[in-house]
């Protein structure tokens, strides 16, 4: 018998029903359904029956399971340590590349008033929170020097169009800069959208900065709990929703591609109101909905009383808005959820989304960087949010005064590596979801006071096993339509329009 | 005064409403030091934390109020934690040691892509004729280096060669 690993090895010695090495979960919404990955992440749902045989050695050889088994990397006898250790290679594909995401505080002052406002924005009058024209340059200068050759600059606040002028001449400084830093360059606006007017966007669309915003939920939902003066914040963000799609189209760009991307805080009073949610998201033109859980972060932790939830609430919305979503796309509308999607794209292709809060290990100082106003630099822009509630834990350096490598090779950035790998952490080197998972430790230093976390006791992973959870029976019980629209939502396809090529790389 | 706590068994924990203090006597063959100490940093921000001996073989944990009172709530929460803490970094620490070689490779791999090589400038100030590390106390030096023994004839290392010619 052909032994491709084990060459000096006999049959013998090494019964061929034998599992390798797996982990498994019995799914518990689907009992009597076992999911199983392997080291480098394949899997397979068995029925319990099976999976007993199977974890017993005693799968009968060229049985239908037993051929399964053997093709998806499960039989030791058979375990093909190249092409796992392969696959290991390419879902860390990530690692190595350097920050590519830059998130620049250019002003911490905001118009609205947020009941979970994660950054702890300033007031209108304090501008003494806005980054002075110099930091920016340096913030600039600093962030060209990454050894990834694609740079994203996001504009985070506080309202970034409150400094609009600064805006307009960040984008400009890092063109110029660019011409010898020859980085491919792309701009992303995170924004309420309501202090913008037709001049800033004609700027924004001709320089090609993409643009994002926040829709809470149906307009009561919203301006309850994101208040704009003397004015509906969601009135203002659809509106000028609306009116930048619009322009999309009138470029001549694909609509299914180019709009407004919108994200959603899930907040206590829209849990049972994930229909309205999706329907809006769609009457919208969205094509994604990221039903993100409230952080930990900024004012959350103080109205906790008022909107936080149990994770297990959140899980069941959660399900009830995926499966109306795939109940849409059966009816021919497109709409992905997007922690469906990240998670998918690992379980099924096999490569990582590189989505920096869910891979191993995490962004935070080695895939992204946050520059505050003042000029310090983060590690992750829940770093700088922790730092404007009194906690300096995740800052590394500032723009005017730190070298680039220092930064990176920062001790904090190396713990923060160290502890974002989660087969060093307890729970998680049982669980099947390993492959797929990433919890950044920023997040179980603010809820359970160290980097490393508990994950038994985490609601961030509550969150990622309630959602594979979810995933897995799907792909065990969902029909042939449902696969391939699972399927389908793990193309990715990426948005050239707003990427800026250095000249001379064209 | 010693007090115990609703659903905490009072075996290992011991209450001082009036100081705001529990107390947790910790098995040292049960929790590793290390386990110890990992667990006790992480209250740092919440409490005073006090390790003393107890019985052999026993370390005592006492985590006290920055400002008492508090309530039972509270201290409650803190013995639990703890404890939960310290089975989670016992048993970490094993896993770290099991799987150090593949989160030593990623970790290297993740810090030396973000740095990248080093500039010119940076080589400049590089001092290469600094020892690899300094080593005040003599450890890595020989018994023969350090006490000045002298070598018995026939009896030089291999790498010796250039010394003597
Ligand atoms: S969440 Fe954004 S829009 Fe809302 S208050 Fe905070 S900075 Fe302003
Ligand atoms: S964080 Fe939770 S869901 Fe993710 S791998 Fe660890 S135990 Fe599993």
């Amino acid at each position: 018998m052909n032994l491709p690993i084990f060459h000096d090895v006999s049959l013998e010695a090494l019964d061929a029903r034998q599992p390798a090495f797996f982990r498994f979960r019995q799914l518990p919404m689907a009992p009597d359904k076992v999911v199983l990955s392997n080291l480098e992440g394949r899997w397979l749902v068995l029925d319990k029956a099976d999976f007993q045989t199977f974890a017993r050695g005693e799968v009968e050889e060229g049985s239908e399971l037993f051929t399964k088994l053997r093709q998806r990397n499960f039989l030791r006898a058979y375990y093909d340590v190249p092409a796992a250790a392969e696959m290991i290679r390419a879902r860390r594909e990530f690692v190595g590349a350097g920050p590519n995401l830059h998130i620049m505080v250019i002003t911490l002052r905001c118009n609205t008033t947020c009941v979970y406002c994660h950054a702890s924005r300033a007031n209108m009058d304090q501008v003494q929170t806005d980054m002075t024209k110099e930091i920016a340059e340096q913030s600039v200068d600093f962030i060209l020097q990454s050894t990834n050759p694609a740079v994203t600059i996001e504009f985070q606040g506080g309202e970034p169009l409150v400094r609009f002028d600064l805006l307009q001449h960040v984008v400009e400084y890092a063109h110029e800069k660019n011409e010898v830093a020859q980085k491919e360059l792309d701009f992303t606006l995170v924004t309420n959208l309501s202090l913008m007017d037709e001049k800033k966007l004609d700027w924004l669309i001709e320089n090609r900065v993409q643009i994002c915003t926040s829709i809470d939920g149906p307009q009561d939902v919203h301006d309850k709990q994101r208040k704009l003066p003397k004015a509906s914040a969601h009135g203002e963000a659809i509106k000028w929703m609306k009116r930048i799609d619009e322009r999309y189209r009138e470029m001549g760009l694909d609509e299914t591609l180019y709009h407004v991307e919108a994200l959603v805080t899930t907040t206590r009073p829209i849990l049972d109101r994930w229909k309205e949610l999706v329907d809006l998201y769609v009457d919208l033109g969205c094509r994604a909905l990221f039903l993100r859980p409230l952080d930990p972060f900024g004012w959350a932790e103080k109205t906790a009383r008022l909107i936080e939830y149990p994770r297990a609430e959140y899980i069941e919305y959660y399900r009830n808005a995926v499966d109306y979503m795939i109940e849409l796309n059966k009816q021919g509308v497109e709409i992905l959820e997007r922690y469906a999607a990240i998670f998918l794209t690992k379980i099924l292709s096999g490569v990582d989304p590189n989505f920096l809060d869910i891979r191993q290990p995490s962004g935070a100082g080695i895939g992204q960087l946050a520059y505050s106003y003042d000029g310090t630099i983060f590690t992750c822009d829940e770093g700088r949010m922790l730092h404007e509630s009194g906690d300096d834990t995740f800052a590394i350096g500032h723009v005017g005064t730190s070298k680039y490598r220092d930064v990176v090779g920062h001790e904090t950035v190396r713990a923060v590596v160290v502890a974002g790998q989660l087969e060093g952490q307890a729970d998680c080197v049982n669980c099947p979801y390993v492959p797929y998972c990433g919890i950044p430790p920023v997040h179980s230093h603010r809820i359970q006071g160290s980097l490393l976390g508990r994950m038994r006791e985490s609601s961030l992973c509550q969150v990622h096993k309630g959602i594979q959870d979810y995933l897995f029976e799907k792909l065990a019980t969902g029909d042939e339509e449902t696969l391939q629209i699972l399927e389908k939502w793990t193309t990715i396809r990426p948005r050239d329009h707003f990427v800026h090529v250095p000249a001379g790389a064209e | 005064m010693t007090e115990s706590l609703d659903a905490i068994p009072d075996t290992f924990v011991s209450v001082d409403r009036a100081e705001g203090a529990v107390s947790f006597v910790v098995d040292e063959s049960v929790y590793p030091l290390d386990a110890i100490y990992g667990a006790t940093f992480t209250f740092l921000d919440r409490c005073f934390v006090f390790l003393g001996r107890g019985e052999p073989g026993q370390v005592v944990i006492t985590l006290s109020a920055k400002k008492p009172p508090v309530e039972d709530d509270e201290l409650r929460g803190w013995i639990g934690e703890l404890a939960n803490e310290l089975l989670a970094c016992a048993w970490r620490g094993r896993i770290l040691e099991q799987n150090r070689a593949t989160i030593e490779a990623v970790t290297m791999q993740a810090i030396g892509g973000a740095m990248g090589p080093p500039s010119l400038d940076e080589l400049e100030d590089f001092d290469f004729s600094e020892e690899p590390f300094d080593d005040p106390l003599g450890i890595a030096m020989s018994w023969e280096e350090k006490y000045g023994k002298k070598e018995k004839k026939g009896e030089s290392a291999d790498d010796s060669g250039e010394e003597n010619a």
